[in-house]
C-alpha cells in the first residue's frame, strides 16, 4: 500500500470527524452548551440514513427496514440513486435532530454541568437500546449491507491508462500545488513561534510522504503519492478508486457544514448564541427568546453529527452499536479543545492532530511486543498535549476565531466593519 | 402614606388618579403593582408592595435588605411572584419570562454589570436591538437587501449610543477588558438599545467615580427628556433627592412611603428606617 492509499483512509477520516466536530462546536463553542452525548447523533444519523438506502430483506438482518430510496428513484436517470442516498442523509439528519429536541427540551433547563450528564445518560441509553433491541436496527450484529452511492460508477476510468494518468495526474499535480501555496501563505502570516512550529512540520511530513517510500520502494512509490488521484491497479486501465471518491465526498460534505456554521455565527442569529454562551441572562434580560436558541443549535449540531454518521458508514461499510461509544464524543471534545474552541478552523486542524496521533503512528515500525505499549503511548501524548493546551493555552490552539457579517459597503467610509 | 399617589392605590387607568394631574396621557402610571410577596424559604423578602410608577425619573431607596433587587427581579420576570399583579402599561405581565416582560418595553440593567466579556463593546450592542430580521434562523441564512439595511440601521444607532455615553473610542475591545464605570455605561446603553419605555437601573452609580457618576446622571435625565422612563435603585439618597421627580422608599419587603423628594424626606419614618430602627 503506497503511502497515499493510507493518507486519504487518513484524510477521510479527519474530514468526517472534523464534520462531527464542527456540529459539537456549534454547541459548545459558540452556544455554550455541553452535550456529552454528541455521537448519539452520529449513531442516528449512521443508522437511519442506512436503513433507508439500503434493500428491503438483506440476509442476516431482521431489524425495521430497509426502504431502499436509492432503487426507487433509480427510474429518473442516472443521478437518480444518488438523489436517493442524498434523501436518506437528509432523513438521518432530520431523525438526529428530532431526537436532539425530544432530549433538548427537558434538559436545556438545566444547569449546564447537570446538562452535560444528563445528556451522556442519554447518549448511553440510545446506544444500549440499538445493542439491546434486535427488532430495531438488528442489535449487536449491525448492518454490513451498506449502500454506497455511485458505487458501480468506480474505478472511474476516462479511457486508455494514459488518458487516466495524464487527467488525473494533472488534478493531483493541482492539488499538491494548492496545498503548497496555501501552506507557503500559512507559513508568511505566521509569527515568530508559528514559523518554527511549521518549518519543523513541513519538512517532516514532506520527507515522510515522498522522500522515505522513495528510498525504500523506489520511483513507483514516488509517482503512485505524487499523482495521488491516480490508482493504475484499478480496474483495467488504470482510475480513479471508490476510496478516494468518498474522501473528496466527505471533503464536499465538511465545506458544505463549515459554510453553513460559519453563516449561522457570522450573523446576528450568531451573536445571540454567543451572548448565551458568555451569560444567558442578558440576552434574556434584552428580551431574546433563549430557550429556542439553545434547541435550534442543539438541532443543527445534532443534523451535522448525523451527516457525519452517514459518511462514516459507507467508509466503514460496516456499522453496530459499539462504534458508537461515549469516548467518540470525547474524541471530538479534545479536538475541538485543543484546535481551539469556538474556531471552526481550529476543529478541523484538531482533529486532524487528533487522528494524526492516534492513526498516523499505527505505521511506525515497532517489534510487536511493543505494539500494546505504543497504542498506550498515542493516548498518553494526546493526553499530555491536552493537558498542556488547557494549562498553557486554554482557548486552543487557533484561539476563538474572529467574526464578521460583511456588508456591502455603503459609501466610501462606512462599508468596513467588522464586528 | 404621602398626599402624593402611590402605595395602596386600586384605582384604574381610566380614572384621573389625582386632580392635581392636568395631562392624564402623560401621566397614567406606567408600571402598576398590586400586592407583591416573594418569599424565600420562611423569609419574606417582599411583603404586599404597592406602587405605581409614572414617566419620568422615580428613585427607589431603601436599606440594605428591603428587597429592592427582589422586586426588580419580580418587575422583569427573573422571579415570579408568590402573591400580586403587576401591570405594566394596564397589561397584566405577571408571572411572564423575562424576553416577554423586555419585549413589552421593561428592561432591567443589573446589580454587577453583565457585559458579555469575550464579545467586543460593539457586539454587545449590536446583540441588543429587538426583532432583527437576521436573528431567527431563515434570516440568517437567506440574506437579502433588509438584512443589510436593518445591520446598517443597528451599526449606526450602536455606534450613535456610543458616543453619547462616550464608549465609542472602545468599541472593538473585549467587554470584559472595561473598567467598571464603563460597564455601567456599557450596561445602560445596551438596554437603551432594545427601545424600552421604562428601564429599570440597579445601582448604575454604585462604585463609580464623582465626576462619572454626574455624567451617567445626566445622560439619564436628558434621555427622560426624550421620553425614556427610568426607574432607579440607588444609596446615595442626596443623588435621588436632587434628580427624581418621585421616591419610592422601601424597608423590610414593603413600601415605607413614596412621593416627591421633598414628602419623602419630611416624613419621619423613612429617619428611623434607616437609622436602623426595627418597629415602625
Amino acid at each position: 500500500m503506497a503511502v497515499a492509499d493510507f493518507v486519504i483512509t487518513l484524510l477521510t477520516f479527519i474530514a468526517i470527524y472534523s464534520l462531527f466536530g464542527i456540529g459539537l462546536n456549534l454547541k459548545f463553542g459558540f452556544t455554550g452548551l455541553i452535550d456529552f452525548g454528541h455521537v448519539a447523533y452520529f449513531m442516528i444519523g449512521a443508522y437511519v440514513t442506512v436503513v433507508l438506502t439500503m434493500p428491503a430483506g438483506a440476509a442476516g438482518y431482521s431489524g425495521i427496514g430497509g426502504f431502499a430510496l436509492p432503487e426507487l428513484f433509480a427510474g429518473f436517470g442516472p443521478l437518480g440513486s444518488l438523489l436517493g442516498w442524498i434523501l436518506g442523509v437528509l432523513g438521518g439528519m432530520i431523525a438526529a435532530a428530532l431526537v436532539s429536541l425530544a432530549v433538548g427540551v427537558p434538559t436545556l433547563r438545566l444547569r449546564e454541568d447537570y446538562l452535560a450528564i444528563t445528556a451522556l445518560g442519554i447518549a448511553t441509553i440510545l446506544t444500549t437500546v440499538v445493542n439491546d433491541e434486535e427488532w430495531l436496527f438488528n442489535g449487536p450484529f449491525g448492518i454490513n449491507t451498506i449502500h454506497t452511492p455511485l458505487r458501480e460508477a468506480f474505478p472511474l476510468s476516462l479511457g486508455s491508462f494514459t488518458l487516466n494518468m495524464a487527467i488525473f495526474g494533472i488534478l493531483s499535480l493541482a492539488t499538491l500545488v494548492g496545498i503548497g501555496y496555501w501552506v507557503t501563505k500559512l507559513f508568511q502570516r505566521q509569527g515568530k513561534r508559528g514559523k518554527i512550529i511549521l518549518g519543523l512540520l513541513i519538512p517532516l511530513v514532506t520527507t515522510w510522504y515522498f522522500v522515505l517510500p522513495t528510498l525504500s520502494d523506489g520511483m513507483v512509490a514516488f509517482t503512485r503519492n505524487t499523482l495521488w488521484l491516480f490508482d493504475p491497479t484499478a480496474g483495467p486501465n488504470g482510475g480513479l478508486d471508490y476510496d478516494r471518491f468518498v474522501l473528496v465526498l466527505s471533503v464536499t460534505v465538511l465545506s458544505g457544514g463549515y459554510w453553513l456554521v460559519e453563516r449561522t455565527i457570522n450573523s446576528p442569529y450568531g451573536r445571540v448564541l454567543r451572548a448565551i454562551r458568555e451569560d444567558e441572562e442578558v440576552p434574556r434580560a434584552l428580551g431574546k427568546e433563549t430557550f429556542q436558541y439553545k434547541i435550534q443549535a442543539l438541532m443543527i449540531g445534532s443534523a451535522l453529527a448525523g451527516a457525519a454518521g452517514a459518511l462514516w458508514a459507507i467508509n466503514i461499510g460496516f456499522i453496530a452499536p459499539d462504534q458508537f461509544g461515549a469516548l467518540i464524543t470525547f474524541y471530538a471534545y479534545t479536538a475541538v479543545i485543543v484546535g481551539g474552541t469556538a474556531n471552526n478552523k481550529g476543529v478541523i486542524l484538531g482533529t486532524a492532530f487528533f487522528w494524526g496521533i492516534r492513526n498516523g503512528t499505527r505505521f511506525i515500525d515497532v517489534p510487536s511486543q511493543y505494539s500494546i505499549q505504543l497504542a498506550a503511548a498515542r493516548l498518553i501524548l494526546i493526553g499530555v498535549v491536552l493537558i498542556l493546551i488547557l494549562y498553557y493555552r486554554p482557548e486552543g490552539i487557533l484561539g476563538e476565531q474572529d467574526y464578521d457579517i460583511s456588508l456591502p459597503s455603503r459609501d466610501s467610509s462606512g462599508g468596513t466593519d467588522n464586528v | 402614606m404621602s398626599d402624593e399617589v402611590t402605595p395602596t392605590q386600586t384605582s384604574t387607568r381610566d380614572s384621573p388618579s389625582t386632580d392635581s394631574r392636568t395631562d392624564d396621557d402623560q401621566r397614567n402610571p406606567i408600571l402598576r403593582v398590586e400586592g407583591v410577596t416573594k418569599q424565600f424559604g420562611g423569609i419574606n423578602a417582599l411583603d404586599g408592595v404597592n406602587l405605581t410608577v409614572d414617566p419620568g425619573m422615580t428613585g427607589l431607596i431603601g436599606p440594605n435588605g428591603a428587597g429592592k433587587t427582589t422586586l426588580f427581579n419580580c418587575l422583569t420576570g427573573f422571579h415570579k411572584p408568590d402573591e400580586g399583579r403587576i401591570h405594566l402599561y394596564g397589561e397584566d405581565t405577571t408571572g411572564r419570562e423575562p424576553p416577554a416582560v423586555a419585549q413589552q418595553g421593561m428592561v432591567r440593567t443589573f446589580q454587577i454589570p453583565r457585559e458579555l466579556a469575550d464579545m467586543t463593546v460593539f457586539e454587545n450592542l449590536l446583540v441588543a436591538p429587538m426583532n432583527q430580521h437576521g436573528e431567527q434562523l431563515r434570516g440568517a441564512w437567506v440574506r437579502g437587501t433588509q438584512f443589510v439595511e436593518e445591520e446598517q440601521a443597528i451599526r449606526d444607532q450602536a455606534r450613535a449610543i456610543a458616543e453619547f455615553f462616550e464608549i465609542d473610542h472602545l468599541l472593538d475591545q473585549p467587554a470584559g477588558s472595561l473598567s467598571g464605570g464603563q460597564r455601567k455605561l456599557l450596561e445602560i446603553a445596551r438596554a437603551l438599545l432594545t427601545e424600552p419605555d421604562i428601564v429599570l437601573l440597579d445601582e448604575p452609580l454604585a462604585g463609580v467615580n464623582p465626576t462619572l457618576e454626574q455624567k451617567i446622571l445626566g445622560r439619564i435625565k436628558e434621555l427622560v427628556n426624550d421620553g425614556y422612563s427610568f426607574l432607579l435603585i440607588e444609596h446615595d439618597i442626596d443623588l435621588i433627592m436632587e434628580n427624581c421627580e418621585r421616591v419610592v422608599v422601601m424597608h423590610q419587603g414593603s413600601v415605607l412611603t413614596a412621593g416627591s423628594p421633598e414628602a419623602v424626606q419630611a416624613d419621619e419614618r423613612v429617619i428611623e428606617a434607616y437609622l436602623g430602627g426595627d418597629d415602625v
